[in-house]
């Protein structure tokens, strides 16, 4: 039969469709490849040779500012998002954020750890599988090619 | 548009339960070769006072190597959450071999009572706390 309102909206309807935001293991591994070159330099340099323990504490500063806030800022993508193909954006354009909302974000993170580290868990049930400082900052991590 | 989850949210607790206690079981190995130190509680750490999850840490390690006195003199709380895996385990394995539909969103009242039973949960949990470390 042809339609008699040709050009109308579609009816609302519960159409379901693949979550655009990156799940907690995606966020985890994220995380986990983002700071594993600062913590195999901890445990090789400053545990073997004491004396290099500012140098590797410059490295890893300089890596977080590189790595975390102006890839994961300017691009969306640090190594590890990169890496787990997620990426960070505003919830409000859905454009990387800009690298002093990143280091902003990151700071936020403290509000995380302070309750106990339930604001990391947040994802797991959270509808936009957002932290706190996620919440705090309006950023999501969504998975990449969702069209968010 | 109604976005789908593929695991409910206790799946997802328990995928995340399960991956605590598969560090758990190495945990001692990790820091007595690397070094690291554990991790520490905030709220203890800046105020002496125990948060609701303070013991996790020990009980899961505990419990991943069969000291079930230790966990539960520790942290009854991991003792909870390893009871809440053991029911939703065969759920998550039905899902993950496509013997189960996708999750349905759960009515606004069910997730009223969610947050209440797991805010009971944690209330009793910092009380055991607060009792384990002399402050009630």
């Amino acid at each position: 039969m042809a339609d008699p309102y040709p050009g109308a909206p579609p009816p609302y309807a519960a159409v379901p469709s693949a979550s655009p935001y990156a799940n907690w293991g995606q966020r985890v591994g994220a995380y986990l490849i983002d700071i594993a070159p600062i913590v195999i330099l901890e445990i090789i340099f400053v545990r073997l040779v004491f004396a290099l323990f500012i140098v590797v504490m410059i490295a890893s500063i300089g890596w977080t500012i590189s790595n975390r806030w102006y890839q994961g800022g300017t691009t969306g993508q640090s190594l590890g998002k990169k890496a787990l193909r997620i990426r960070l954006v505003s919830e409000e354009t859905g454009q990387p954020i800009g690298m002093l909302m990143a280091f902003v974000r990151d700071i936020c993170h403290i509000v995380d750890s302070i309750i106990c580290y339930i604001g990391w868990l947040f994802p797991l049930w959270d509808a936009k599988r957002q932290t706190l400082a996620d919440k705090i900052v309006r950023t999501v991590v969504i998975t990449d090619g969702t069209g968010y | 548009m109604v976005i789908r989850r593929m695991y409910s949210v206790p799946e997802h607790i328990t995928m995340a339960s399960l991956c605590a206690g598969a560090i758990g079981a190495v945990y001692p190995v990790i820091t007595a070769h690397s070094g690291l130190p554990g991790l520490p509680c905030p709220l203890r750490t800046l105020t002496g006072v125990p948060c609701p999850f303070c013991g996790m840490t020990t009980a899961t390690v505990a419990l991943t190597h069969g000291q079930w006195a230790t966990a539960a003199s520790t942290s009854p709380l991991a003792y909870l959450v390893a009871a809440f895996v053991v029911a939703t385990t065969p759920v998550l394995l039905a899902r993950a071999a496509g013997l189960t539909r996708p999750p349905r969103p759960w009515s606004a009242a069910a997730r009223r009572r969610t947050r209440y039973a797991a805010a009971t949960v944690v209330a009793m949990s910092w009380v055991f706390q607060l009792h384990r470390f002399g402050f009630v």
